[in-house]
C-alpha cells in the first residue's frame, strides 16, 4: 500500500473545527451547457455541534454534502477536515482521512447486501486495522439495540433496523465528524424518531460534530445551528 | 492495509460472496470451463495417442525408412543412438516350388526378430486354422505363408517350400499382418521368412527388385528427430514414412478425427469463455455500488480493486482445482468406456491438460473480467448520495480488445495454431456483430408485429437495448452450440460413416482374363454377390515424360523407383465413379486420340500438369498420351481406383486382364479356393481386415467426439444460465415495480415469460441460421463430406429456443415473483 501523500498524524489538532468550508463553488457541464450548483458556500461545524442543512429538492444539498465529506471535489474554494485541506489530497488520501475521522448515515442505508449486520459494522474498523474488531462491532450493535440480530443480513432486516445498523457502523470507529443524508427519509415517523434519537445520543457521547441534511423541520430544530440551501446558496437561519 | 490483511479481508469477503451466492454462476462457469478443457485435453491426448498407435500398427512401426539398397549400418546406428527400437524387413518378388514341383509367384518378406514393432502379427497352425498364435518372427529355416498360398499349392503343416537355394518348412498361416495394407495392390501371396535366411539363399542378387526397410519406434521427439535426420542426409536414397503417411485412407480418417476433437474443444472453451464473460460482468456490476460504499468508509481505490482481483483469483484457483478434479474423473469414465473399443490400453494421461485448463480459466477471467473489476473499483463515490452519478461503464474499446486478446490467447493455447486463432477471433467478432445488428432490428420488428398484448415485454427488451443484445448474442451462441451438437454432429458423423458403408468392398479380384469375365460375373450373380464392375488393367512402366526418358545414367532414388515400378493402368470412356475432375476436362466418348487422366496428388508429386505427355512401355511397345485432366480420387471408398486412366483408343489393343471388387459376406478362403479352381489364374485379395480397421477407427473417433461434445453442451448451458442471470436484477426491479403498480402476479409472470420467449425465438432463429452456415462450411471445407440442409435444425432452433429460454428465464426469475414488491424494490436501489 502507498503511504499517505500527507502526514495525517501531524495535521489534526483538538482546537481546530472538524469541518470548515470556505467559498465552495461547484460547476458542472451538462447537455444544456455549464451550470453552477453551488455559489460560494461557506460554513463551519465545531466539535460536539449539530448543524442542519435544509432546503427543497434540487437546491444542491446533496452536492454540498458530497463536497464537505470529500466524496467530490469543489470547482473552487476549500474544505478542511480536521485541519487538513482536502484540495491537497488525492482521492485515496481523502478516503484515508474519512476512514480515520468521518462517519456516514445515508437515506438508502447503503449496507452491503452480502454481509451480515455485524460484518457491516466491522467494516470501518477492518479498514483502519483496529484491534478487537468483532467485540467493538458487537458493542456498537448493542448500543443501537440490535446485538441479537448481528447475524442477520440486510435483506432480513426492516428499514428501521437497517438504518440502526448503519448508525452503528457510522459510530463504531468513534468519528470526529458525522454526515447524515436524510437519515429518516425512508422511514416512518416513529422509526425515524427512534433513529434520530440514537444518532443524537451517540453524537453526544462521542463529542462528534454532526452535519445533517434533511427535509424534516422538526429534526432540523433539534440541531444547534440551521442552514437553508436555496439555488446553490447557503444562509444560516 | 498490509498485503496479508488485504488477502485476509478478501478471503472473508469471498466466503461471504459464496455464501450469498454472488459468485456462484461465475464459479460454475469457471468449473465447467476448466473441467471441459481438462477432460477434453486428457481425453484427446490419450485417445489421440491411442489412435496414432493404431495407425502405427499399419506400418508395424512409428517410422519406416525404405530403400532399393540394403539398409546402411549408420541408419541402424543413428536410430539406436536416438533410443529407438529397430527392426528390419526386406521385400521382393520370387517364386516358390512345392514338393510336387508346382510353382507360384510370391511376395517374400524377410523379417528380423523384433518385427513387428507396432501391432501384432496373428498366426495359426495350418492344421487348426482357428487357433491363433502370436510369434514375432519365423525361426531360421521356416516359412509363414498366407492362406491363399496354402490353397493354391495345397500345402499342409510341415511341407517344404523351395525358395532360392534353400528349403523352408511351412510352419504357420498368417491370419493378420499389421502392415499388409501398406502395399495391398502388391497381389502375390505372402511368404514370410527370417531375414538371416537371406544370405546364401541366392535370393537377392545384383539388380533384384528388393525393397529394404528399417522399422523404428520410440517416443515422438526421437521419431521426429530421426525423420528429420533422414530428410537432411538421405533425402534421395531413403523413402521415409511416418504414422502420418500410413496410406491415404488412414491418413484421412486420422485427420478428420483430430479435426473433430480439436473443434469440439475450441467450441467448448469459447462457450465457457462467453459464460465467464457474462458472469464476471454481472459480478462487477453488483460490486460497483459496494465498492462506492467501501470507499466512502475510507478504503482507497487501490484497496477496493486489489480486493476484487484477489477475490476473483481465489475463485479461479478454487474453481480450477474443482475443475481439474472433475475433468480428471470425467476422462477416467470416458477412457474406461473407450478402452473396450480400443485393442490396446489407452496411454496414461499427460501433465499438460490440467495446466492448460487452469491457464484457460485465468486468461479468460483476466481478459473478460479485469477491466470491469477495475472500473467497478473506480465508480464515483458520489453514487452513494446521488444515483444519477454514473455506475459501471464497460463499453470501451479497451474492454473489447482485451476480451478478443484473451479469446485469441486461449484458442492459441488450445490449438497451437496462430492462423486458426486469428480466424476464430474474426469469426466470433463477425458473428457477434451480426447478432447485435440483426438482433436490434428483429426486436423492433417483433414490436411492430406483437401489438398491444406483448407491448410490455417488447418495450422491456427495447428499453434495455444494450443488455438485450448482449443476452441475445449469448442465447444465440448457446443455442447454436446445442444445435451443432444435437443435430449437425450427428449429420456429419453419419455422412462420414456413410463414406465407408458397411458393404464397402472387402475383396479385390485381379488377373481375370478377358474370356473369364462373363463366367466369373455370372458366378458372382449366382452367389448373390454384387460386384462394382470389371475394369481392364494394363501393366506398364513409365518410359518418358514430355519426351525426356525417365531412365538416365544418374538417377535419384525417387526417379529410379518411378522407372522401376510397374503401374496398373486402365482405360475408360467415362469418368469413374467416386472421382472428380479438378483440372482440365474429361475426353469425348469414343475419341480416337491418346489421352490420360492422372490422380491429382500423384501428378503433383512428380510435377506433371495438364498438357504434358507421358510415355509408357507396355509389353515392349511404347505408347504416348497427353494428360487431359487431373482427378481427385476418394480413396476411402475402397473401390477399384487407378492413378492413371487412359482413353480407350490408347490402351485397348494392349494385353490386359480385368480387376473387380465387391463385398463378400461369406468365408473368404472357401470362396476363393472354389473360384481359383473354376477360373484358373485369378488372384483374390482380402482387404476386409483393412476396411474393418478403418471402420473401427471411424467408429471410435466418432464415439470420442460424442463424449467430448457433452462438455460443449455443459458449457452452452452455462452460457444460457449466465445470460439469464445477467439481467436478473433489472427484471427483479421491473417486476416489483409492475406489481407495486397493481399488476397481478400472473400478468407479471406472463410479461417475463413472453419477454424471454421473444428473446429465445429471435436467438433461435439466428442460431439456426448460423448453425446451418457453419455446418455447410464444416462439411464442405473441413470434412469434405456432402451437405444437406436439416429442417429440424430450424424447428428445434426457433421453437426450442423460445420454449427453452422462457422456461429458463421463468425459473431464474421465479423467486422474484414470490418476493413482496417492497423488498425487491428496497434491495434493488
Amino acid at each position: 500500500m502507498n503511504e499517505p501523500a500527507i502526514d495525517l498524524s501531524a495535521a489534526p489538532t483538538p482546537d481546530v473545527a472538524p469541518l470548515i468550508a470556505s467559498d465552495v463553488v461547484k460547476r458542472v457541464t451538462g447537455p444544456g451547457g455549464e451550470m453552477t450548483l453551488l455559489h460560494g458556500v461557506s460554513m463551519q461545524a465545531n466539535a460536539g455541534e449539530a448543524v442542519a442543512i435544509v432546503g427543497p429538492s434540487g437546491s444542491g444539498k446533496s452536492t454540498l454534502l458530497g463536497i464537505l465529506a470529500g466524496l467530490d471535489a469543489p470547482t473552487e474554494g476549500e474544505v478542511t477536515l480536521q485541519g487538513q485541506p482536502l484540495s491537497q489530497l488525492d482521492e485515496d488520501g481523502r478516503a484515508r482521512l474519512r476512514a480515520e475521522y468521518v462517519g456516514f448515515v445515508f437515506q438508502s442505508f447503503q449496507l452491503l447486501p452480502g454481509l451480515s449486520a455485524l460484518e457491516n459494522v466491522m467494516l470501518p474498523l477492518e479498514l483502519t486495522q483496529q484491534q478487537n474488531v468483532k467485540e467493538r462491532a458487537l458493542a456498537a450493535l448493542d448500543e443501537v439495540g440490535l446485538s441479537e440480530r448481528a447475524g442477520h443480513h440486510p435483506l432480513q432486516l426492516s428499514g428501521g433496523e437497517q438504518q440502526r445498523v448503519a448508525v452503528a457502523r457510522a459510530f463504531v470507529s468513534k468519528p470526529k465528524l458525522l454526515f447524515a443524508d436524510e437519515p429518516t427519509g425512508n422511514l416512518d415517523s416513529a422509526t425515524g424518531d427512534r433513529v434520530a434519537e440514537l444518532m443524537f445520543e451517540l453524537r453526544k457521547s462521542s463529542n462528534a460534530a454532526l452535519v445533517l441534511v434533511t427535509h424534516d423541520d422538526d429534526l432540523a430544530a433539534t440541531c444547534d445551528r440551521r442552514f437553508r440551501m436555496a439555488d446553490g446558496r447557503l444562509n444560516e437561519l | 492495509m498490509t498485503r496479508t490483511q488485504q488477502i485476509g479481508f478478501a478471503f472473508r469477503a469471498l466466503r461471504r460472496d459464496l455464501a450469498a451466492g454472488e459468485l456462484r454462476v461465475l464459479a460454475l462457469a469457471l468449473v465447467v470451463a476448466v473441467a471441459s478443457v481438462t477432460a477434453v485435453g486428457f481425453f484427446t491426448d490419450r485417445v489421440g495417442r491411442a489412435v496414432q498407435q493404431q495407425a502405427a500398427d499399419v506400418l508395424a512401426a512409428d517410422l519406416l525408412a525404405s530403400s532399393g539398397t540394403p539398409v546402411r549400418d549408420e541408419w541402424l546406428q543413428e536410430a539406436q543412438d536416438r533410443g529407438l527400437e529397430t527392426a528390419l524387413h526386406t521385400r521382393f518378388p520370387s517364386v516358390v516350388i512345392n514338393d510336387d514341383d508346382e510353382s507360384q509367384l510370391v511376395a517374400v518378406k524377410a523379417v528380423s526378430d523384433a518385427y513387428p514393432l507396432r501391432g501384432t502379427l496373428t498366426l495359426a497352425s495350418l492344421d487348426a486354422p482357428d487357433t491363433a498364435a502370436n510369434l514375432d518372427a519365423p525361426e531360421l529355416g521356416t516359412a509363414w505363408i498366407d492362406p491363399q498360398l496354402k490353397d493354391i499349392l495345397q500345402l499342409s503343416q510341415g511341407d517344404t517350400l523351395a525358395l532360392g537355394t534353400k528349403d523352408f518348412t511351412v510352419e504357420r498361416i498368417i491370419t493378420f499382418e499389421p502392415d499388409a495394407g501398406e502395399n495391398f495392390m502388391d497381389l502375390s501371396p505372402r511368404v514370410m521368412i527370417h531375414v538371416d535366411d537371406l544370405p546364401g539363399s541366392e535370393l537377392l542378387v545384383e539388380g533384384s527388385r528388393a525393397v529394404y526397410s528399417l522399422l523404428m519406434a520410440g517416443d515422438n521427439a526421437a521419431v521426429d528427430g530421426m525423420s528429420q535426420w533422414f530428410s537432411d542426409n538421405y533425402a534421395t536414397e531413403a523413402r521415409v514414412q511416418g504414422v502420418r503417411d500410413g496410406g491415404p485412407q488412414l491418413q484421412r480418417a486420422l485427420d478428420r478425427a483430430e479435426t473433430f476433437l480439436g473443434l469440439a474443444s475450441v467450441v467448448t472453451v469459447l462457450l465457457a469463455g462467453a459464460a465467464i464473460a457474462l458472469a464476471v460482468r454481472h459480478f462487477a456490476f453488483k460490486q460497483a455500488d459496494a465498492s462506492a460504499v467501501l470507499r466512502t468508509l475510507g478504503a482507497s481505490r487501490q484497496d477496493v480493486i486489489v480486493w476484487l482481483i484477489i477475490r476473483l483469483a481465489l475463485v479461479a484457483i478454487i474453481a480450477s482445482a474443482i475443475g481439474v478434479t472433475v475433468g480428471w474423473l470425467a476422462q477416467l469414465v470416458l477412457a474406461d468406456l473407450l478402452s473396450t473399443w480400443f485393442s490396446l490400453a489407452l496411454p496414461a494421461p499427460g501433465i499438460q491438460p490440467p495446466i492448460v485448463g487452469t491457464l484457460t480459466a485465468f486468461i479468460t477471467l483476466a481478459g473478460f473480467g479485469l477491466l470491469p473489476v477495475i472500473k467497478a473499483g473506480q465508480v464515483p463515490v458520489m453514487r452513494v448520495l446521488q444515483r444519477d452519478y454514473s455506475g459501471l461503464q464497460t463499453s470501451s474499446v479497451v474492454t473489447t480488445v482485451l476480451a478478443l486478446l484473451a479469446t485469441f490467447l486461449v484458442v492459441w493455447l488450445l490449438s497451437g495454431n496462430v492462423l486458426l486463432s486469428a480466424i476464430v477471433v474474426i469469426g466470433v467478432v463477425a458473428m457477434l456483430a451480426v447478432f447485435a445488428v440483426f438482433g436490434k432490428y428483429l426486436i423492433r420488428a417483433v414490436r411492430v408485429l406483437a401489438g398491444a398484448r406483448f407491448r410490455l415485454s417488447v418495450a422491456g427488451l427495447e428499453r434495455r437495448a444494450a443488455s438485450s443484445v448482449v443476452q441475445l448474442s449469448a442465447f444465440a451462441m448457446g443455442i447454436m452450440a446445442l444445435l451443432l451438437i444435437a443435430i449437425v454432429r450427428v449429420d456429419i458423423l453419419t455422412a462420414w460413416e456413410q463414406d465407408l458403408p458397411d458393404d464397402a468392398p472387402n475383396v479385390f479380384v485381379v488377373n481375370i482374363q478377358r474370356d473369364q469375365v462373363p463366367g466369373f460375373s455370372e458366378r458372382l450373380i449366382e452367389q448373390g454377390i454384387e460386384s462394382n464392375g470389371f475394369f481392364p488393367m494394363v501393366r506398364g512402366r513409365m518410359a518418358a515424360h514430355n519426351g525426356v526418358p525417365i531412365v538416365q545414367e544418374v538417377m535419384s532414388e525417387r526417379d529410379e523407383r518411378r522407372a522401376r515400378r510397374e503401374y496398373n493402368l486402365t482405360y475408360a470412356d467415362t469418368l469413374p465413379a467416386a472421382n472428380e475432375i479438378v483440372a482440365g476436362e474429361w475426353w469425348a466418348e469414343g475419341t480416337t486420340e491418346a489421352f490420360l487422366s492422372v490422380e491429382r496428388e500423384w501428378a503433383e508429386e512428380f510435377n506433371y500438369v495438364v498438357g504434358d505427355t507421358m510415355t509408357f512401355r507396355i509389353a515392349g511397345v511404347e505408347t504416348t498420351g497427353v494428360i487431359k485432366n487431373l482427378r481427385e480420387v476418394d480413396w476411402e471408398s475402397f473401390q477399384v481406383n487407378f492413378f492413371v486412366v487412359a482413353s480407350s483408343a490408347m490402351l485397348q489393343e494392349f494385353p490386359q486382364t480385368f480387376v473387380s471388387s465387391f463385398y463378400l459376406d461369406g468365408d473368404f478362403s472357401q470362396n476363393t479356393s472354389a473360384w481359383a479352381r473354376e477360373f484358373p489364374g485369378i488372384a483374390t485379395l482380402d482387404i476386409g481386415a483393412i476396411v474393418t480397421r478403418i471402420k473401427t477407427l471411424m467408429d471410435r473417433a466418432s464415439l470420442a467426439v460424442e463424449y467430448v461434445f457433452f462438455f460443449t453442451l455443459l458449457a452452452g448451458t452455462c452460457v444460457l444460465l449466465a445470460a439469464v442471470q445477467s439481467s436478473q436484477n433489472e427484471r427483479i426491479r421491473e417486476s416489483a415495480l409492475l406489481r407495486a403498480l397493481g399488476a397481478s402476479h400472473q400478468q407479471v409472470r406472463q410479461a417475463v415469460v413472453a419477454e424471454f420467449a421473444i428473446l429465445g425465438l429471435i436467438a433461435g432463429f439466428l442460431a439456426a441460421l448460423f448453425a446451418t452456415g457453419i455446418a455447410w462450411a464444416l462439411s464442405r471445407e473441413v470434412f469434405e463430406l456432402p451437405f444437406t440442409v436439416n429442417p429440424s435444425l430450424w424447428l428445434f432452433g426457433v421453437v426450442g429456443g423460445a420454449v427453452g429460454i422462457s422456461i429458463a428465464g421463468y425459473l431464474a426469475t421465479r423467486s422474484v415473483l414470490h418476493t413482496p414488491p417492497i423488498i425487491a424494490l428496497r434491495n434493488s436501489t
